[in-house]
């Protein structure tokens, strides 16, 4: 306790001696450097690790988010979306995009990107797992690493081809692209082989031109002499080989097509890109096939008098059936000088020597020359109609037998001439021009004039008073007949003729010995012959009738030419028998007998033939012993009453029976009337409208 | 006298010449080196306390940094494959109109970790600077911290099992991401901050500088 008495030493502040700085250090310090170590090198392996960034520029970003697109190539993700943002001026979409560092040295120059969408087409749905997940963009580019690049354009279609797709990409011209679109299969043999990508213009935009590509291994069957065509579709032609229907496979006839063969060998390879023409069919193609574009072309004009219309560039020259060239131009030029100048249709030819069958490398004066030794043998040109419906023209070139001599004209004008034959056109629109010039000149009017002169015939006829008259005088004629009948001279004739009779029995007997009965007897059979003469005449009426019957039958169904021939004919027959003196003076003449008729009558009435008869009786009953000489009178009186009475008989007869002659005359002249109707209707159409012959209506 | 000083106020058990083990509590005489009880090991003051509360603390918020740059949670569904970070998630539940679950979220995942930085950082300032003042108060704010940092955990709980229970191939399925990591880890090394950071260092401060 004296510690604090005497003050010893002051308290030390005891403490301890620093440790050094690192000694100080607790291990504990490791943890936050080894988590700063991670840290900082996940952030740098996170920094390294996270790709290129790449721009693509789109017209349009549709479903492209920043952060959730992703880039793929051949399916496998190698990059996402980062930014979407405007370019300046708002033009076009920016996306910038993460590129897996691996992939991003092959981004060189041929680097595509296209955003790929659902897309449902004819071939197929594709792009269908975007539906759900959203579009990606899709890369392609080829394994060779060039000088990479960070800004690219994207497509606005996508690219059909990978680019390390096997095989061979052909460029296509046409010269319309209506039947082209991007993914159109290429077909070989009706199997898909290949397809088109996306159609352009070509840089002086005459003509549309696309890329096939055609995949391994039928990118073998390409060579130079292979030729491409439309195949979508289907194509009807008229060639000159007739109609034909080309349809390929369902989906080329919607979506179009090109098709390709190689029918001759000996074609060379061809290298990527090499320029194909795009034939309209394969018809085209297989003939162009012949045509090769690099050979001489040996042009010859031949200068055609008549139109050339259906003659047109590209038009057929064959020689024997064979092609062997095409018109290559067509103008009118002035042959001849001042006033012997006429203009001439100039077709030029332009004609493949090696097709003449002189061998590959003919040469075009080779060809002038056999062509100019042909033609001093008879080689003329012509045209002839390939198609009747479509009425195209060719050029033929044909060995005329007796031809004219004529020699190639070499010198004169811009082409060798080969002189021309008569052309063999026959086309449907003159054909149908010359049956209705035929149909014209029918004599459709004439047969109308004729009808109406018949009708005209008839009518004067009928209404001829003598006609009129005739009936009233045949029953004038018959009242008088039955009045003479009744008379109490001709009822006393009977009386008379048994008193008659009596005494002639007793005459017979005479008489048979003076031949008198035969005598008799043959006057009454000759005046029977008469009386059926004029029956025969009378039944002839109605054969006529009949004959105007069928002849009306037959016109009502007869073709055209033949019913107004013969219904002309007829007509003029009947026309001219009507029109003679004889058949008008018919009537006139009828009645006149018929007057002489009663005439007659009145005269054995009024005591003439009656009276004498009586008398004669009178005579012959007080003058029996006159008798002798009575008797040679009295056959010829007996022969002409019966004859007499015979006729009258027949005539009243065969007049009976007018109510059915009229009635027959009468339905003849309408039928005939009908008939003239439907053939005047029938020119009428045929007048206004003349196609109905064509087309039946 | 220092100590005759401190007369007025609390004495500590240092002044007192006594050792108190952590552990069990046994109080012991100042220089034993091992708990009789329990053996834990004995020390008066935690020297390189300090120094394990700012290894752990920088430790911690080195890792909180990926937490939150890395995605939380990997949704792959049949449509559609969504990452979300942290505060992208409590975005989308703030734009889904899920303000509660979005609160819970932002508090156990944001507030409380940057909260236990902050506190943490302020604790070791003060004790370095032998600060005075609100001794008691920062010692509640110690005990909240230490009692606190656990809750934190419950993010790393919510990607687990949701990463356990939803596998279901191409459908849906839920992944731990990266920052799951990270983010359990900022959390380990924030707790270990906490226990490193030896509470009695608040109440020296009267004594070393006199």
């Amino acid at each position: 306790m004296s510690e604090p008495t005497n003050p010893g030493p002051a308290p030390f502040d005891v403490r301890p001696v620093k440790k050094r700085i690192w000694q100080r250090l607790s291990l504990v310090w490791l943890v936050p450097l080894v988590a700063l170590g991670i840290s900082l090198w996940a952030a740098w392996q996170n920094y390294a690790d996270r790709g290129t960034l790449i721009t693509i520029s789109f017209e349009n970003a549709s479903g492209i988010s920043a952060g959730e697109t992703t880039i793929k190539y051949r399916d496998v993700t190698v990059g996402e979306v980062e930014d979407v943002e405007f370019s300046e001026g708002l033009t076009d979409v920016l996306v910038h995009a993460r590129i897996d560092k691996t992939v991003a040295p092959f981004l060189d120059d041929d680097a595509q990107f296209w955003v790929v969408r659902p897309d449902v087409s004819i071939r197929g749905i594709t792009g269908l797992e975007t539906v759900l997940s959203g579009v990606f963009i899709e890369g392609n580019w080829d394994t060779d690493a060039d000088v990479a690049q960070t800004e690219f354009t994207g497509l606005e279609q996508p690219n059909l081809t990978r680019a390390n797709q096997r095989g061979i990409r052909v460029v296509l011209r046409a010269d319309d692209g209506g039947s082209i679109a991007a993914g159109a299969p290429v077909l070989h043999k009706g199997i898909e082989v290949g397809y088109l990508e996306k159609p352009e213009l070509s840089f002086n935009g005459r003509q549309v031109v696309v890329n096939a590509f055609i995949e391994s291994p039928y990118d073998r069957r390409i060579t130079s002499s292979t030729r491409f065509w439309d195949t979508s579709g289907f194509s009807v032609s008229f060639g000159t080989g007739g109609v034909s229907l080309d349809v390929s496979s369902l989906a080329s006839v919607i979506e179009g097509g090109i098709a390709f063969d190689t029918v001759v060998s000996g074609g060379n390879p061809i290298n990527e890109g090499h320029r194909f023409d795009i034939f309209e069919g394969e018809q085209q193609a297989r003939d162009s096939l012949f045509l090769d574009p690099n050979a001489e072309i040996l042009e010859v004009a031949v200068l055609f008098e008549q139109s050339v219309s259906g003659l047109a560039v590209g038009s057929e020259v064959r020689f024997q059936g064979i092609r062997i060239g095409e018109v290559s131009d067509l103008n009118a030029i002035v042959v001849g000088e001042a006033t012997d100048a006429q203009v001439r249709l100039q077709a030029v030819l332009a004609i493949e020597p090696s097709r003449l069958g002189m061998g590959g490398d003919a040469t075009v004066d080779e060809a002038l020359e056999l062509l100019s030794d042909f033609v001093t043998r008879g080689l003329r040109a012509r045209m002839v109609t390939g198609n009747i419906l479509a009425g195209t023209l060719f050029v033929e070139l044909v060995e005329v037998e007796d031809a004219l001599p004529a020699i190639m004209t070499l010198t004169s004008g811009d082409f060798p001439v080969i002189p021309t034959t008569t052309s063999e056109i026959s086309d449907v629109a003159a054909t149908a021009e010359g049956l209705l010039a035929r149909i014209n000149a029918l004599p459709v009017e004439e047969l109308m004039d004729g009808a109406i002169n018949l009708m005209d015939s008839f009518e004067r006829l009928a209404n001829d008073e003598y006609t009129r008259a005739t009936p009233a005088a045949l029953v004038a004629l018959l009242d008088e007949s039955r009045e003479l009948i009744n008379s109490d001279d001709v009822q006393a004739i009977p009386r008379d003729l048994r008193d008659v009779i009596g005494d002639l029995d007793g005459l017979v007997a005479e008489a048979n010995d003076v031949g008198l009965i035969a005598n008799l007897d043959s006057a009454v059979v000759t005046a029977g012959r008469v009386a059926a003469n004029f029956e025969l005449a009378t039944q002839n009426l109605p054969k006529i009738t009949a004959d105007i019957q069928a002849l009306t039958a037959r016109a009502n169904e007869l073709e055209l030419e033949a019913l107004v021939a013969s219904a002309t004919d007829s007509l003029n027959a009947i026309d001219a028998f009507l029109g003679t003196d004889d058949a008008v003076a018919f009537p006139r003449e009828a009645n006149a007998a018929l007057s002489t008729m009663r005439a007659l009558l009145d005269e054995v009435r009024e005591g003439g033939a009656v009276a004498n008869v009586n008398a004669a009786l009178a005579s012959a009953n007080q003058a029996a012993k006159a008798v002798e000489d009575a008797v040679s009178t009295l056959p010829a009186l007996a022969a002409r009453a019966n004859q007499l009475v015979t006729q009258t008989e027949a005539v009243v007869n065969s007049y009976s029976e007018r109510s059915r002659f009229s009635a027959e005359t009468l339905a003849t002249l309408r039928d005939i009337q009908e008939a003239s109707d439907a053939i005047s209707s029938l020119a009428r159409t045929i007048e206004r409208n003349p196609n109905s012959l064509l087309i039946g209506r | 006298m220092g100590i005759a000083g401190q007369s007025h106020s609390l004495i500590t058990a240092r002044d007192a010449g006594l050792v108190a083990c952590q552990q069990c509590g046994q109080v012991h005489r100042l220089g034993t080196r091992v708990c009789k009880r329990c053996e834990g090991r004995l020390q008066s003051r935690d020297g390189e306390s300090l120094q394990k509360v700012w290894a752990w603390l920088i430790a911690g918020m080195i890792a909180y940094i990926p937490a939150n740059l890395y995605p939380m949670l990997l949704t792959s569904t049949l449509v559609e494959r969504s990452e979300s970070t942290i505060i992208g998630g409590v975005v989308e539940l703030v734009e889904h109109g899920s303000w509660g679950i979005a609160a819970i979220v932002f508090i156990a995942s944001v507030m409380i970790p940057v909260g236990k930085f902050v506190a943490i950082m302020y604790l070791a300032i003060s004790v370095q600077r032998h600060s005075k003042d609100n001794q008691h108060e920062r010692h509640k704010a110690y005990e909240v911290v230490e009692f606190i940092g656990r809750w934190s955990m419950i993010d790393v709980f919510v990607v687990a099992i949701l990463s356990a229970l939803v596998q279901l191939d191409t459908i849906a399925t839920i992944n731990p991401g990266i920052a799951a990591v990270s983010f359990a880890l900022s959390v380990i090394f924030t707790m270990l901050s906490a226990q490193a950071f030896d509470s009695r260092l608040i109440w020296d401060a009267d004594r070393t500088r006199p």
